[in-house]
């Protein structure tokens, strides 16, 4: 079944009577289950195709389904609530809150959910756990490294347990170790099932991927399967073993 | 509920920019400061003018004999307050319920039988009892018998009673004031302080033409008390008076009275005293705060949304409807008023306590300021607040996220 269907999307930008048309008939389907990278060089347009996935802006023209539903017509308040239960969104600058802890950081989108679980507490310590951060949760997301905020960034992405999980440079702002870390994390959790949308505009962070869209001008260039994506767990370890033969 | 998920976020928030969230409050905590302290002095204020009107009498205007300023015994050997003067205000003069002329005679030596006593001695007409609302407890008062009579009788105050007779019954009983026999008719009600200082229950009261001819042996008289109708009517009233006494006693402005005019309205006035500019001056003071206060709150709130552009766009993300968001700003700068406020309400409670120390006054709290407090608190978070949070609630997710 499509979870994602893109309809011949075109997002064109005013400013002061200058119209820039960045997105382009864009138009393909994701299914649920899959990992997306979408590839591209700077300016072409990738961040504003994740934005309109993710509901944060809406297209100039086309179709946009998310598990069926349309939604250029949905209004604030319904992408709002859409955003929190569907989607989680990881950020190449994070965007956590100093101020709270890690484990409150975690728990972020669930002030805007509308029934609150009871057990919030533990499945925000299951996702620290399941990126390896357990024993981080009292901290302030200032006293850790990139990689270790990114993951951050990522449990909170989870909190709601979303269909669909959006990153937009998630490796940007991190050296080739985190980064492969931060990678192998989305690889866990396709093989769990979840439906991931990684854009990047750095080909061997998206060859993890089982597919790569390549955006070029606003427009899809190329729609391909990778059938053996790189492993990021293997990565990660040779990075280590370099570390430690320094 | 999501509305106290959020206010928590709001807490967190203040809690981390503790110098912010402090100037912010500033001037709340000035304002609330100052109108508890305002509202305290004004009751305890109030509470004081209300005791020595009460004293005094709500309705009474004092005419005395001397000039003199305040509220002050008769100038011994002022002979110029004459019952014709009496008889002129209450004929002349409309408005007014009663009239008593008086005379007063201060430390008279007064005996019983082996105790004796020094006090002040009033020579009253039967009116007198009606104009100070003053009626004998036991026995019986002042009548227009005794007055043709010239008799010699007259009523002591409880604690007279008592010094010159202690527990036994001074009724039918004698007292010798100067030189002259009296025979006791009755008691008076007990009256407590008088607006002059002494205790009123100490005194004697004897008819007015007994004493002027018998005792004090003089034809002019010390006061007039009038009693008017309708206190609001007061100051005009004690000014006509004033008009006709100038008249009779041919006296122009700016030549000295030989009298003196006191109203219940005078009493009130001094009793006052200072702490009506002092209400003025803090008032003026709290309204400023809390206007300041909150045109500063304001702008450092649309400052800390331009700062937390990135948080905005963020919480958008996450799943932050606007209306969440507005809430949250709003909820910010409410948050930071009643804060405000609870530390304004201590401050301004222990600058009460630390006043009521020092002074002379007497604050009372209450627990009114603090829900007026509470009221100005609201008022100001929200009105200030209102246009921070609507700046941050009408940001752009996208936009919020560049
Ligand atoms: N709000 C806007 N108004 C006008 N033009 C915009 C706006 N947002 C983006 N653009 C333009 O749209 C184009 C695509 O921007 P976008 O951020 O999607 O690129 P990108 O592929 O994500 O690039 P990068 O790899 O550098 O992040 C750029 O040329 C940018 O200048
Ligand atoms: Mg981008």
């Amino acid at each position: 079944m499509n979870m994602i269907e893109l309809e011949n999307i075109d997002k064109t930008y005013v400013t002061a009577s200058v119209e820039t048309r960045v997105l382009k008939r864009i138009s393909f389907s994701v299914q649920k289950g899959e990992f997306l990278s979408i590839m591209g060089t700077s300016g072409t347009g990738k961040s504003t195709l994740m934005h309109i996935l993710g509901c944060l802006d809406k297209p100039t023209d086309g179709h946009y389904r998310l598990d069926g539903t349309d939604m250029v017509s949905l209004n604030d308040d319904a992408l709002s609530h859409l955003r929190n239960n569907k989607i989680g969104f990881v950020f190449q600058q994070f965007y956590l809150l100093d101020r709270a802890t890690v484990l409150r950081n975690v728990m972020l989108p669930l002030i805007y959910t509308k029934e609150y679980p009871e057990d919030a507490k533990e499945q925000a310590e299951k996702l620290l756990a399941a990126v390896g951060l357990t024993e981080r949760a009292t901290y302030r997301p200032n006293q850790l490294s990139g990689g270790q905020q990114q993951r951050v960034a990522i449990a909170r992405a989870l909190i709601n347990n979303p269909a669909l999980v959006l990153a937009d440079e998630p490796t940007g702002n991190l050296d080739s170790k985190s980064g492969a870390d931060v990678l192998a994390v989305f690889q866990k959790l396709n093989r769990e099932g979840r439906t991931i949308i990684l854009v990047t505009h750095d080909r061997n962070v998206a060859e993890h991927a089982n597919r790569i869209i390549l955006l070029k001008d606003g427009m899809v260039a190329e729609d391909r399967v990778i059938s053996s994506p790189l492993d990021a767990d293997a990565e990660s370890r040779a990075e280590a073993e370099k570390e430690m033969s320094k | 509920m999501n509305t106290l998920r959020i206010a928590q976020e709001c807490f967190l928030s203040l809690n981390a920019n503790k110098l912010r969230s402090f100037l912010m409050m500033a001037g709340t905590i000035v304002g609330i400061a100052a109108l508890t302290v305002i509202m305290a002095v004004g009751k305890g204020t109030e509470k004081k003018v209300m005791k020595r009107v009460n004293a005094f009498g709500t309705h009474a205007i004092m005419v005395t004999a001397g000039g003199g300023k305040g509220f002050s015994p008769p100038q011994e050997g002022i002979t110029t307050l004459r019952l014709e003067d009496a008889e002129a205000i209450k004929n002349e003069i409309s408005g007014i319920e009663v009239e008593a002329p008086f005379a007063v005679k201060m430390g008279m030596p007064v005996k019983a039988g082996s105790n004796q006593v020094q006090t002040i001695v009033m020579a009253v007409a039967p009116e007198w009892h009606d104009a100070f609302d003053w009626y004998p407890s036991d026995g019986d008062p002042v009548t227009e018998e005794d007055m043709a009579t010239m008799s010699r009788v007259c009523l002591l105050g409880t604690l007279a009673a008592k010094d010159l007779f202690g527990q036994q019954n001074a009724i039918g009983e004698y007292v010798q004031i100067g030189n002259v026999r009296f025979r006791v008719k009755g008691i008076l009600q007990t009256r407590g302080v008088s607006p002059m200082g002494d205790d009123f229950d100490s005194r004697i009261v004897i008819p007015l033409s007994t004493g002027l001819r018998r005792l004090f042996n003089q034809d002019y008289i010390s006061n007039i008390r009038v009693k008017v109708k309708d206190p609001a009517q007061i100051s005009s009233i004690a000014d006509e008076i004033r008009r006709l006494l100038h008249e009779r006693h041919h006296i122009t402005p700016p030549a000295e009275d030989d009298f003196a005019i006191f109203s219940a309205a005078d009493v009130a006035k001094v009793a006052r005293g200072i702490s009506g500019i002092l209400t003025l001056l803090l008032g003026a003071l709290a309204g400023l705060s809390l206007l300041v206060g909150g045109i500063v709150l304001m702008n450092i709130l649309l400052i800390s949304v331009g700062e937390r552009i990135k948080e905005i766009g963020l919480r958008r993300a996450l799943g932050a409807t606007r209306r969440d968001i507005f809430a949250q700003f709003l909820m910010e700068s409410i948050l930071i008023t009643t804060s405000g406020m609870v530390l304004g309400s201590i401050f301004g409670w222990i600058i009460t306590v630390g006043l009521a120390r020092v002074t002379k006054m007497t604050p009372v709290i209450t627990w009114e300021p603090f829900a007026l407090a509470l009221g100005f608190a609201l008022l100001v978070g929200v009105f200030f607040g209102v246009q921070p949070a609507r700046r941050a609630a009408r940001l752009e997710p996208v936009e919020a996220l560049k």
